[in-house]
Formats: C-alpha cells, structure tokens, sequence
C-alpha cells in the first residue's frame, strides 16, 4: 500500500470522523501475489450511510463500482472502516458479518474516526476460512508493505456513478 | 481433417443461421479475480443464471441473524424476477449479456 492510498483513504473518512460518524474506502487493484492498492474508492452520498454507529454502503454502490473496475481488470481488495473516538479499531460482530465475505480480502478499521496516522495501529483482519482472521503485527509487517512511491486514483462513487476525484 | 470437413463440423443448421440461439453470459463479482462465462440458450431463466454465477463465486443466500441475498444487476438495474428469461431481458438479437452479482444484507434484530 503506498502513502499515496494511505493518504486518501484518511482524507477520506476524517470528514465523517470529525462529526463522530463512521465512514470506510474500498481498495483496489490487481490481486497477485503482491497485491499494489491503486485505486482508493470513498462511497459518498446515494447508498451510503455514515452514521454513529455504523457505515453502510448499497448493493447497488457495490455495482457501479464493479462496474467501473472489472473492466480495467481491478479488483476489491480490502474494504477500510473507521470507528469513532472510544470504540477500539477491532472487528465487531456486524463488521464481521454484515461485510463482503470473500477468502483473502483484507477488512482494516482505523480508530478514532480516521485520526490515526499509523496504519499499524489500525485493526487488520483478512478472511480465511469462513471468518476474519486478525493480522498481528509480526505478520502485518510481512503482508503489508508500505510503498510510498505507487501513485494511487482517488474516486468518489455513489448508487448511480462513479467519479474522479484527484488524479 | 480436410477443410470441407471443417466446414460441416461449424456450419449452422439453415434454421438456426442467424437466430441467435445462445447468449454469452459474463458475470463480475467485485471482490472476485475472475469473471464467471458461460454461454446459455436464451430460453434460461435468470435463475439459473444466478445460481450458477454464485456456485462459480462460492457464495450462497442464506439467513442467519441476518438475511443474505445475491442479485444480478443488468445495465445498473438489479434484477428481481428471476423467473424471466435471458431472452426476454436482452431481447432477440443480443449474443452477449454482462452481469454483475450484488449481495444485500438485510440486518436482523441484533446490531452492535
């Protein structure tokens, strides 16, 4: 994952974590055996619920997505959540079950509303098996590389469109 | 093989010629690496379709505490009446349809 993404995703989801509202971005890219985040999607507006409790995101958000992505041979990667000030960067229940279940993708909450600059304080979870399985740091530092030098494609989508946001 | 044998072994029977008689399914599953193919008489239901596009992705409808359910959507438009067919959706001339599944979750009672 490169600073770039790191970055964007933050940007991101701060807005919503300064109004103690949870908010999320979907990461991107080709999956191989290094996989590179190059697209960070922040699901904004139609089909998307940012609230105190939990942040949602429509079927038909899922689609224009896919929609915009398959074609370029992208895939979802990792799904990145945050939680409010007070509630641990840890998996709850809803997290675990009410999210994309698909062997190998990651699923991160970041605390503290986005606020944590440090992605090995963030919660890392890949699912393997049939659950999310934690990623400790020993293996985090293996699995997960910080290349600051990939750019990275920041959209917006919602239930009818997907849209650059920088470039 | 000589060549007009290669002819007789591809060439469509003169009714068929033309009618476009099988539609070429893709279908996308975000998290997925591969898309599901497959090719379907256009009398196929959706049904089916679906089924076997979420046998290929290793996924299921299912309802625990809370109710998980898998659609197509066709050209942004999620599909409910699994019953029509893939003729009567892409109409009779379409040989190609793309799909992408979808999962709704419905929360039950208990939430965080």
């Amino acid at each position: 994952m490169s600073d770039a993404a790191r970055r964007a995703t933050l940007d991101g989801v701060r807005p919503a974590g300064r109004e103690a509202r949870e908010s999320g971005a979907f990461w991107l890219g080709v999956r191989e055996d290094i996989a590179r985040v190059t697209v960070v999607v922040l699901p904004k507006g139609r089909g998307v619920e940012e609230s105190i409790g939990q942040w949602r995101v429509s079927p038909e958000v899922f689609g224009e997505i896919s929609r915009w992505a398959k074609p370029r041979g992208l895939t979802l990667l990792g799904i990145a959540h945050t939680h409010v000030r007070g509630i641990p960067p840890r998996l709850s229940w809803s997290d675990r079950h009410r999210s994309v279940c698909v062997p190998g993708i990651l699923s991160v909450v970041i605390g503290n509303g986005g606020e944590d600059n440090d992605h090995y304080t963030w919660g890392w979870y890949v699912y393997d098996g049939d659950d999310y399985r934690e990623i400790l740091r020993p293996e985090l530092t293996q699995r997960v590389r910080d290349n600051s030098t990939d750019p990275v494609e920041v959209l917006h989508a919602d239930s009818e469109r997907v849209w650059r946001l920088t470039s | 093989m000589t060549a007009s044998e290669k002819a007789a072994v591809v060439e469509e029977p003169a009714d068929q010629r033309g009618a476009g008689k099988e539609v070429e399914v893709t279908i996308d599953y975000l998290p997925a690496t591969a898309a599901f193919q497959h090719e379907y008489p256009r009398t196929e239901t959706l049904a089916t379709v679906r089924t076997d596009a979420m046998v290929f992705f290793g996924v299921r409808d299912r309802q625990e505490r809370d109710k998980y359910e898998y659609f197509l959507e066709f050209d942004g438009t999620r599909i409910t009446n699994t019953s029509q067919t893939l003729g009567e959706l892409v109409g009779p001339h379409k040989k190609k349809a793309e799909f992408h599944l979808v999962e709704q979750i419905t929360p039950g009672s208990i939430s965080k």
